[in-house]
């Protein structure tokens, strides 16, 4: 009887919260959809899709995305495993410093990005490149808490010392190890992090704006201040962007379970 | 000039010694077990020798190569590890082929080497599968495999049985065993089970708190500790306290029974302690043996065997019987004799 109790209320909370979700949702599909008075129309997604201006910002994005996503897996996978091969102790404090970007508002850590760098030693706000250098290190940072969230999360299912250790011993230098076993055993753990993160890189807002480079996040702003229906159209094509790299998560951490094996100690 | 030569091997860990003076010459084709409880330094001498851990003084010696400072990838000491460690995202034979990839051998010769080894663990069918989809057994199979494919001088196992369940290790033992002799590769073993050491090993080096306690082949180590750790940690044993009646006969007092041992070298201060293993009493009165009285105590059935426990001058004596049918089996508390040859014990 309880345990029925217990399950009516489950049932209750999960109808709620997707009505909470779904709802303003549903608003806004159906808001994007009336463009042309009294039809039904794909009116504001045709407008939208053929703004140059929003090919243009959505490829910015897109590559911009890639290249973060790129880095950001060379840097924390080769510094996530070695903090778990020599330096267990420091992982509790980089995890720490993984969450600040969770702490300090990003505005401020713009303001500290242009303050620092937009005159000497090191100017990077001068040439479009350059910003584009300085922007793409803010949005490492910025996915900084998912990318390492993932990796760990995948190095915690393997062994990754034992493994290390057998490779070395079958005469494996480091640039071998990471490659032939260390990256292959965490593909789906870098590819859960590389879609946060290049779906957080797709919706970011202030450090594009501030840093004046035509992102898909300023884009989006500035069509909301002058246009009803379009920026709902907007909103539907990003919550679709992000389920769909959710969805590809979800697709495949499935295959993962073939391939993984406990190699505890 | 031994093979493999440990020689004033330490190890410490933060001030805390984890390995003293250790010295061990291992002769081309033996097979030798580190065997000891949990934190007697075992595993980080088998780490020291694969290169994992470095010592923190002392030399280890390979073929008259100095290996103490080598890295663990230039060492050509092959090691299967207790949790199997095969990469998860090759298949068998990437697995086993690994290392001779890494050595930059060429494909026929890997293919053909891993075919061999395959045939070596009778594995054959099963190259392509993906190591979660074998059991433990045969991941450890796979393991063993690709620690031999690349003809490594030293085969080092950690503990490579404790993750299986008793028939397959029984079985993996063999498995190792025959593996071992038909390669005639040297081989240290780490273990904490008596049972397999006795069984596997040419020699056996027991291990306690980061010393060697012992050196010996199973026979010697069984039959003739030579420390009361090695007496207690390898199988059964009786420990009495006596005292020393006469020295030079070896004769002693428990209680009010006397007895003489079989073996005892210069007898003095006061904890002397007669050793006797329980397969070694049987019930009875023998004329010229030693001979015991005391109280049944407990009858433990250990299959085969039957464990009957006496108490001797407020001591507990445990004697093993077989577990025949036709034998009659005492009640608890009734008076029982026990007898031992003189030789068959000795003083510690």
């Amino acid at each position: 009887m309880k345990g029925k109790r217990l399950n009516l209320w489950g049932w209750f909370w999960a109808i709620a919260a997707m009505l909470y979700f779904f709802i303003p949702m549903y608003g806004t599909l159906d808001f994007s959809l009336r463009m042309k008075k009294g039809v039904i129309s794909l009116l504001a997604y045709e407008t939208v899709l053929a703004d140059p201006q929003f090919l243009a910002s959505f490829r910015y994005s897109a590559i911009m995305g890639l290249i973060t996503v790129t880095i950001s897996v060379l840097i924390f996978v080769p510094t996530i495993y070695w903090i778990y091969l020599r330096l267990p102790k420091a992982r509790p404090i980089v995890e720490i410093i993984t969450i600040l970007p969770f702490i300090i508002p990003v505005i401020v850590y713009v303001f500290g990005l242009i303050r620092t760098f937009s005159g000497p030693p090191f100017q990077l706000t001068l040439t479009p490149f350059k910003t584009d250098i300085l922007i793409t290190a803010g949005y490492i940072v910025l996915s900084m808490p998912y990318m390492f969230r993932a990796i760990d999360v995948g190095m915690r299912a393997i062994d990754v010392r034992t493994l290390t250790e057998a490779a070395q011993s079958l005469g494996s230098n480091s640039f071998q190890i990471l490659f032939d076993v260390i990256f292959p055993n965490l593909r789906i753990a870098i590819l859960s992090g590389a879609l946060i993160c290049f779906a957080t890189v797709i919706g970011e807002l202030i450090l594009g704006d501030f840093l004046v480079r035509p992102a898909l996040g300023p884009y989006m702003v500035l069509v909301g201040r002058s246009r009803a229906y379009e920026p709902a159209a907007l909103a539907i094509i990003s919550y679709t962007l992000t389920w769909i790299c959710l969805g590809l998560i979800q697709f495949f951490s499935r295959g993962g379970s073939t391939q993984q094996q406990l190699t505890g100690r | 000039m031994a093979f493999l030569e440990l020689s004033h091997i330490q190890k410490s860990f933060a001030g805390a010694v984890a390995v003293e003076d250790f010295n061990l010459s291992v002769a081309q084709g033996e097979f030798i077990s580190f065997l000891g409880p949990s934190g007697c330094g075992k595993t980080t001498t088998l780490r020291m020798i694969a290169g994992f851990e470095l010592p923190t003084s002392g030399q280890i010696m390979l073929s008259d190569n100095d290996l103490t400072y080598l890295p663990p990838n230039k060492r050509n000491v092959g090691m299967v590890f207790q949790s199997y460690a095969l990469f998860p995202n090759m298949t068998v034979a990437e697995n086993i082929g690994y290392g001779l990839k890494v050595a930059g051998k060429l494909k026929a010769e890997i293919n053909q080497r891993v075919q061999e080894m395959l045939a070596l663990i009778h594995l054959e069918e099963f190259g392509a599968r993906y190591p979660a989809r074998l059991s433990g057994g045969q991941q450890q199979r796979v393991a063993l495999a690709r620690a031999l494919a690349f003809h490594p001088q030293v085969l080092l196992l950690d503990e490579p049985l404790s993750a299986l369940d008793a028939k397959i290790r029984v079985e993996l033992r063999h498995e190792i065993r025959r593996i071992q002799q038909q390669l005639g590769i040297t081989t240290i073993y780490v273990t904490h089970d008596q049972e397999e050491a006795l069984s596997l090993s040419d020699r056996i080096v027991v291990m306690s708190q980061g010393k060697i306690e012992q050196v010996g082949t199973p026979s010697e180590i069984y039959n003739f500790p030579s420390t009361e750790f090695v007496a207690k940690f390898v199988g059964q044993i009786n420990l009495l306290p006596v005292q020393v009646i006469d020295a030079k006969k070896g004769v002693v007092r428990l209680g009010g029974q006397t007895m003489r041992a079989g073996q005892f070298g210069h007898l003095n201060g006061n904890s002397i302690r007669l050793a006797v293993r329980p397969e070694e009493l049987n019930p009875g009165f023998v004329e010229g043996a030693n001979n015991l009285t005391g109280k049944v105590e407990a009858i433990t059935y250990l299959g085969s065997i039957i464990r009957i426990s006496v108490d001797v001058e407020g001591y507990p004596i445990h004697l093993d019987v077989f577990n025949e049918r036709k034998l009659k089996i005492p009640a608890t508390g009734e008076s029982y004799q026990l007898t031992f040859p003189i030789e068959a014990c000795w003083l510690l």
